[in-house]
């Protein structure tokens, strides 16, 4: 499906705020401002609790946000959520497949309930079938697969719409060293494709491999955008974990996320 | 296919591929019914024939045992009295008690010492032993066992055959002028079919069962579809798709409500092949008999039931975070339904009163009906638009709990929610109210008798509605004067009123009149008895008046012009709010009779207030209006067989039309009263 958008994710000033008894207002992301282009891989890097997850499910309009506006695809994530949602692919570890469909069915699914033409759906989940190498599983039900075949599924009923944003978010956790190095060639063809890609991360080699651009973000903001390269001229040190540290011990700190 | 129609075919797919939820949800119930009948039958087959075939052992005692050994021999040599169960056996024992606790003996004869003033004298048997005093028959047995009560029935029956034979022989010999036995037969006479009996059964149990069907089913499939999901990780999923909040619960809900229904069919189906097309024998005395279009109405009343309880597993299966909050919160869930359900088992729970109101329990009183062959279209009406207006605010209610970020997120990222205060009092208001109503009813069902007419009213007006209203301004946070509309109104807001109660009060004699004669007719006892509890209290006029005029306009309208109206106004408009807050107060007036009037009276009032923002001229209409409907019927000017000419509801409706435009053209704005408080709060802030 062709985008019929901008095909980016801009965001700009969002913020995200909620309440717990006894901890009062807590503000998960606190003014964060980005923008990830077709084609590029933008990378949020940021240790647990940083905001990553709660910036991501704004920007998949599963939150509202407090304030700020993003839009994804040129659509707004508060005025027309349904758009968005459209537009876009969300995969995280922690979201699973239906385990009584099978593998087509899956992929019908997904393809159907996020609007692609109807009668291109045979067409698109054959290409995906045969794309991700799943065509002798096709009709068999998703809770006898493997885990890596549970993975590739997963990111084939991402993809099944053919949105021009994606979002991933910890896609590898959990993940062995075989299937996290077929996600991120996964990923780079996605990118190849001209998608836009959030890629949310804590682990700080994948983002070096990954992203074409990174985020560090700590307590809901972002401290530093830029490529590899830039946050190497700017901090002057050569591995992402130091440039991390570095930025955090910059903005103050303490051992909290 | 629509996204919808996508959504709602891979949830039929998925439940049917979930054999827990075919075993438990069809296949189990399909072989209740076989297996009940079938083994009814064994059970009553072989205990009959147990019976027949047993030996049942007596023992006698007590000081006239020879005279009451020599009777129950007398009996059971009596042909003619009714058939005896298996066979009697003497046995004689000093441990009669012990055998008969244990279950040795099944009977013990006691033939005792009565009270001569009592017990009459038994009358002398030819050849028989005859007490020397007065003497009576004690038959102990134990109740628990077939066998005992089985002997205890028999032997009784044949001693009861052989006095009205002896009593018989009496008299013939006194020279009674005819037969004795043809004297004041009496021959009881079952008029009803035997299908009239099992339907009334039937009829008692049928919406219990089935809502049981629809929760045992329906939960497994709510389970698995949202808290389900949540637990596996799919719901993140479902909802970063294309699809609308909406349409996930429409088709969510719409796969439960079919799975409910389809249980129900095929449950049905089942019932009625055994009961009324009799493929498998019945037990004996055992018959039901269901036209058709009985059955189709059946369905019809059952549809908003299956539609609530979807909505309520769906709601429930939202709220938790996985199975084992679901277990926790489905039990009281299913015992609340099934409780509700059984009100037609109820005795004197009969159909024109209030339980029509009462979503689930009038559904059961009205399938009840049904199979009974009543079919009262107004009360079916009203019993099956309570549960579908339930069902239908339980759905909207589920739409929302979709929405909410709780869902996934975990936290609340709702402010008031955590934070509560006024801005969460317009939400939870309906809420509470709700519950005050069921505290209402329930007292006034149980303690009503008990208290009497000022006892009631102290009751309900002081503690019930003048406390809930304290508790909910306190808990709340909320600004009493604001919440209450403490202010003076307009002047001219007070000829509104004297013009307006009067009109007001006729205004509805009318409307009460329209709805008895064209679609509520109620019997005049009803009336009669009514005004006779309102009326003849023994009380003097102005307790009366005080009970029923000044306390209620007092107490009523602060509790729902008061507190109600101002958490509704957040969120209805003007009109929509008038006509929510007398409709609460009409329901608070729970007999079915008064609930439109009354609506009428507090939408009235409601609109009083939101056109001058004071309670008060809402307070001096319900006194005027309650003390017109009292004193002219205290003193007889009126009674039940006045009637009203009509050109007086016409003068009547022009009044009130009057009052309302001095209303409207004196009213006051929100804007203004605000201005208003603030330049009455200025001084005091400046300073």
């Amino acid at each position: 499906m062709k985008p019929n958008g901008t095909g980016d994710v801009q965001v700009v000033g969002l913020q995200k705020t909620f309440w717990e008894r006894g901890r009062g207002e807590i503000r998960a992301v606190a003014g964060m401002d980005f923008t990830c282009h077709p084609g590029e891989v933008f990378g949020l890097l940021g240790a647990n609790g940083a905001g990553k997850t709660t910036t991501l499910r704004m920007l998949a309009t599963v939150l509202q946000p407090t304030s700020g506006w993003a839009t994804v695809n040129g659509h707004d994530v508060r005025t027309a959520p349904e758009k968005v949602r459209r537009s876009l692919g969300f995969h995280s570890a922690s979201t699973a497949l239906y385990p009584r469909l099978t593998v087509r069915e899956t992929l019908d699914f997904f393809a159907r309930v996020n609007r692609y033409p109807a009668d291109a759906v045979e067409e698109r989940i054959e290409t995906l079938l045969d794309r991700f190498a799943l065509g002798s599983y096709a009709d068999a039900r998703v809770d006898v697969l493997s885990s890596g075949m549970k993975q590739k599924v997963s990111i084939a009923r991402t993809v099944a719409h053919d949105p021009p944003v994606l979002i991933f978010d910890e896609p590898s956790v959990g993940l062995d060293v075989v299937n996290a190095l077929e996600l991120r060639r996964i990923v780079r063809e996605l990118r190849d494709q001209g998608k836009a890609i959030i890629f949310s991360t804590h682990v700080m080699p994948e983002a070096e491999r990954v992203c074409d651009r990174i985020g560090i973000m700590h307590r809901g903001r972002l401290l530093a955008v830029g490529t590899l390269e830039q946050h190497r001229d700017r901090t002057g040190l050569h591995y992402l974990e130091d440039i991390f540290v570095a930025e955090l011990e910059r903005a103050g700190y303490d051992g909290a996320p | 296919m629509s996204p919808l129609a996508t959504l709602f075919r891979n949830e039929i797919r998925m439940l049917v591929r979930d054999t827990r939820m075919i075993l438990i949800g069809i296949v189990l119930p399909l072989m209740v019914f076989p297996v009940l009948i079938l083994v009814l039958r064994m059970v009553d087959r072989g205990e009959s024939e147990r019976i027949q075939a047993a030996v049942f052992t007596y023992a006698v005692t007590g000081p006239h045992g020879p005279w009451a050994r020599e009777l129950v021999g007398r009996a059971l040599a009596h042909e003619a009295g009714p058939d005896l169960p298996g066979r009697f056996e003497e046995r004689v024992t000093e441990h009669a008690d012990s055998l008969l606790a244990v279950g040795t003996l099944h009977l013990i004869v006691e033939g005792a010492e009565g009270d001569p003033e009592d017990v009459a004298r038994p009358p002398p048997s030819p050849g028989g032993a005859t007490p020397s005093s007065s003497a009576l028959l004690r038959l102990h047995y134990r109740a628990q066992s077939d066998f005992s009560r089985a002997a205890r029935a028999g032997l009784q029956g044949r001693l009861t055959a052989l006095r009205a034979a002896e009593r018989d022989s009496v008299l013939d010999a006194a020279g009674f002028p005819v037969s004795a036995s043809d004297v004041a037969t009496v021959i009881p006479t079952n008029a009803a079919a035997p299908e009239r009996e099992g339907n009334a059964l039937l009829g008692l149990a049928l919406t219990p069962f089935v809502l049981l069907l629809m929760l045992t089913g329906g939960s497994i499939a709510a389970v698995d579809t949202l808290s389900g999901e949540k637990e596996r990780g799919t719901l993140e999923s479902l909802l970063t798709t294309g699809l609308s909040r909406t349409d996930i619960v429409r088709g969510k809900l719409l796969a439960i409500v079919c799975l409910g229904f389809a249980l129900v069919l095929v449950n049905t189906v089942n019932l009625l092949l055994y009961l009324v097309f009799g493929v498998l024998e019945l037990p004996p005395h055992l018959a039901f008999g269901l036209a058709p279009v009985d059955v189709g109405l059946v369905l019809l009343l059952l549809t908003p039931l299956a539609v609530l309880v979807a909505a309520a597993l769906l709601l429930l299966s939202g709220r938790v975070d996985g199975y084992k909050e679901f277990q926790i919160g489905f039990f009281p869930l299913l015992l609340g339904f099934v409780a509700l359900s059984a009100a037609a088992m109820m005795p004197g729970m009969d159909l024109r009163s209030v339980i029509a109101l009462v979503p689930v329990a009038g559904i059961g009183v009205a399938v009840r009906e049904v199979v009974l062959g009543k079919h009262d279209w107004l009360f079916l009406t009203v019993a099956w638009t309570s549960s579908g207006t339930l069902a239908w605010l339980l759905v909207g209610l589920t739409e929302r709990t979709l929405s909410t970020e709780r869902l996934v997120g975990g936290a609340t990222f709702d402010e008031a929610e955590v934070r509560g205060g006024p801005d969460l009092f317009p939400r939870r208001v309906l809420r509470w109210f709700a519950v005050l109503w069921a505290v209402f009813f329930t007292t006034s069902l149980w303690l009503g008798d008990t208290l009497g007419l000022r006892g009631q009213i102290f009751l309900n007006l002081v503690v019930l509605f003048s406390g809930t209203s304290f508790l909910l301004l306190r808990a709340y946070r909320l600004d009493w004067r604001e919440v209450l509309s403490l202010r003076a109104p307009p002047r001219m807001a007070w000829v509104a009123v004297l013009i307006g109660a009067p009109a007001g009060y006729l205004t509805g004699v009318g409307l009460a009149e329209f709805l008895n004669a064209y679609v509520l007719p109620i019997p005049e006892s009803v009336l009669e008895a009514f005004g006779d509890v309102m009326l003849d209290t023994g009380l003097p006029l102005w307790q009366l008046l005080l009970f029923l005029a000044v306390m209620p306009g007092v107490f009523e309208e602060i509790a729902f012009r008061g507190v109600l109206q101002h958490g509704l106004s957040k969120r209805l408009r003007p009109l929509a709010l008038c006509l929510a807050v007398g409709a609460v107060f009409g329901l608070f007036h729970v007999a079915l009779f008064r609930i439109i009037p009354t609506a009428y009276l507090g939408a009235v009032l409601a609109a009083s207030v939101v056109l001058t923002r004071s309670i008060y001229p809402a307070m001096l209409w319900h006194i005027l209006n309650n003390s017109v409907a009292l004193v002219p019927a205290r003193f007889g000017w009126i009674d039940a067989d006045t009637s009203i000419p009509g050109r007086a509801y016409g003068i009547a409706v022009v009044g009130l039309g009057v009052a309302f435009w001095i209303l409207w053209r004196f009213r006051v704005e929100p804007r203004r009263t605000r201005s208003a408080d603030r330049a009455a709060g200025g001084d005091a802030s400046r300073t």
